[in-house]
C-alpha cells in the first residue's frame, strides 16, 4: 500500500511537470495541475485512487462543469445552458416536453380524449394547442362517448394555408388526424 | 340581447373623478380647479381612508400573487403554444421563445412577468372598487367567461360589439353612466380575425386594458399585454381562475381592511 501510494505521488508529480498524452489523463490533462495542486497536499493518494476508481470521462466532465459555472456565473449563456439543467426552468420544461420530443406531426401516432360530441362529429382533445375533429367510425360507433380514449396518427397540428393576395396565413383552428380505434388497453376503469 | 351588461351607476360616480372631468371642460386653470377640486367636507376619519387606499400601493405584491401560478402550471396549461408561422404577427417577435417545426413558441419566462404585472393591476384596480369587464369573442369560451365574470362580481360582454358601446355610452345608455374602470381582453381577435373594437374605444376612453395576445394578434394598444395561448381550453379555464382568484383575493382584502378600520376608529 506505502509504495503504491509513493508511486502514485512520483506519478503525480511528474504530471504536473510534464502533462504527457496518454489516454489515461488526455481529457483532465488541461486541468491536473489544478487537481494536484487541490488535492497535493491532503490525502492525494486516496483521491488518486478514488478518481482511478471513476473513469476518467466522469471526472473530467464534473471538473468541466464546476469550472464552468465559476467561470461565466454572469453570463447569460450559462443561465441558458443552467437552466435546461434546471428541472422545472422552462426551458427544460420545454425542451423535454413530448410535443418538442415527437418531432415533425406527419404520422405519429398520439393518444387522444374526446370532449365533446356533435350527433356524429367526434371532438378530440390530444395536448396540443388545438383539437382534432373526426368522423364516428362505423364499427363499434356506441362506443365513441364522451370521455373516451382513442388513438389517432396526426397529420397536421394546425390547418393553416396562405390564399392569394393574403398578407397573413388563414387558420382554421384545427388539427387533423386520422382516427384509428379505441385506446386496446383494458384498464377496466369506467368510462366518465 | 347585444347591449351587454353594462348597468348604469349613476348614483355610485366618485366625487373627485366627475368634479374634475366638469372643471377641466370649463376651461379654468389647473391650479384653481386642483384646489377647488379637493373633497368639500374632509371627513374626521378621511386619514383612515387615504391609508387604505394608499399603502398597497407601496408593496410589489401587496395580494401576494405571485403564489397563485407557476411556471410549469403554465406550461402544463399549454400557455406556450403559439399558432404557425405564417399566422405571425410581426409586432408579437419579440415575445416569441422561438419558432420548432414552423409552430411559434411563446417565452413563458416573459409571460410570466407579464401576467404577474397583469393580476397586481387587476388586484389594485378590484381594491379601490373599479368596475371590471371581460371580454371575449370567442364562442367557444362565452359561457366560461360570462360564468367567471359572475362568480367574482364583474361584468362581460360576449356577444357583437355595437359600435358606440364605450365611445357613445352617455347616447346608448344613458347620461351619467359609469364607464368600466378595467378591460380585460381574453381574446384580443373578433371572429374575422381582426383586432377587437374594444380595444381602439378603450385607448380612446383612457381605459386601461389587460389582454391575452396569441402569436397572431397585435399588443400595440392594449396597456398590460399577456402573451400567452387563447386556444386551447384549458389555457382559458386556467386565466379564468387565475382572475376570478385575483378580483376575490383584492375584494376580501378590502373587506379586511374596512373592518379592521372600524375596529381601530371605534376603539
Amino acid at each position: 500500500m506505502a509504495s503504491l501510494c509513493k508511486v502514485m505521488r512520483n506519478m503525480s508529480a511528474r504530471y504536473t511537470l510534464l502533462p504527457k498524452p496518454r489516454v489515461f489523463t488526455t481529457l483532465k490533462s488541461p486541468y491536473s495541475s489544478e487537481v494536484s495542486g487541490s488535492t497535493g497536499e491532503d490525502a492525494g493518494t486516496d483521491d488518486k485512487s478514488a478518481e482511478r476508481v471513476k473513469s476518467g470521462f466522469a471526472t473530467a466532465y464534473e471538473l468541466h462543469s464546476d469550472l464552468q459555472q465559476q467561470q461565466q456565473k454572469g453570463d447569460r449563456s450559462a443561465s441558458v445552458r443552467l437552466s435546461s439543467r434546471d428541472e422545472t426552468s422552462f426551458i427544460s420544461l420545454l425542451r423535454h416536453s413530448p410535443l418538442m420530443q415527437m418531432g415533425p406531426a406527419k404520422d405519429k401516432i398520439v393518444m387522444g380524449k374526446i370532449f365533446h360530441i356533435v350527433n356524429d362529429d367526434l371532438y378530440i382533445d390530444f395536448g396540443g394547442k388545438f383539437n382534432c375533429v373526426c368522423k364516428r367510425p362505423s364499427v363499434d360507433g356506441e362506443k365513441y362517448q364522451r370521455g373516451s380514449r382513442v388513438r389517432l396518427r396526426l397529420e397536421d397540428l394546425e390547418l393553416t394555408s396562405r390564399f392569394l393576395g393574403a398578407t397573413t396565413d388563414t387558420t382554421l383552428l384545427e388539427a387533423d388526424a386520422t382516427l384509428l380505434g379505441l385506446l386496446e388497453s383494458r384498464d377496466a376503469k369506467p368510462k366518465e | 340581447m347585444a347591449a351587454g351588461i353594462l348597468t348604469r351607476v349613476s348614483q355610485a360616480l366618485r366625487g373627485p373623478r366627475l368634479v374634475g372631468a366638469v372643471l377641466s371642460g370649463h376651461g379654468h386653470t389647473l391650479s384653481t380647479a386642483a384646489a377647488a377640486a379637493k373633497p368639500p367636507a374632509a371627513p374626521i376619519d378621511d386619514t383612515g381612508e387615504t391609508k387604505i387606499l394608499n399603502f398597497p400601493l407601496t408593496q410589489p405584491d401587496f395580494f401576494r400573487l405571485s403564489e397563485l401560478y407557476t411556471i410549469k402550471d403554465l406550461f402544463e396549461a399549454r400557455v406556450h403554444l403559439g399558432h404557425k408561422k405564417g399566422c405571425r404577427h410581426r409586432l408579437m417577435e419579440p415575445y416569441l421563445f422561438g419558432s420548432r417545426l414552423d409552430v411559434d413558441i411563446l417565452d413563458l419566462d416573459q409571460t410570466a412577468e407579464h401576467l404577474q404585472r397583469a393580476l397586481n393591476f387587476t388586484a389594485h384596480v378590484a381594491y379601490r372598487g373599479g368596475i371590471i369587464l371581460f371580454i371575449s369573442r370567442r364562442r367557444q369560451f362565452g359561457h366560461l367567461v360570462e360564468t367567471t365574470a359572475r362568480e367574482c362580481g364583474e361584468y362581460a360582454h360576449t356577444r357583437y360589439w355595437q359600435g358606440g358601446l364605450l365611445t357613445n355610452a352617455p347616447v346608448q345608455y344613458s347620461p351619467g353612466v359609469r364607464l368600466p374602470d378595467l378591460i380585460i381582453f381574453l381574446s384580443t381577435l373578433n371572429n374575422v380575425f381582426q383586432p377587437h373594437v374594444g380595444i381602439r374605444d378603450a385607448a380612446k376612453m383612457n381605459i386601461p386594458t389587460i389582454g391575452v395576445v396569441d402569436s397572431n394578434c397585435n399588443p400595440s394598444l392594449i396597456t398590460y399585454p399577456v402573451p400567452g395561448n387563447d386556444d386551447t381550453p384549458a389555457t382559458m379555464e386556467m386565466y379564468c381562475r387565475l382572475f376570478k382568484m385575483t378580483i376575490n383575493r383584492a375584494k376580501d382584502k378590502r373587506r379586511q381592511m374596512e373592518l379592521l378600520r372600524g375596529i381601530s376608529a371605534s376603539v
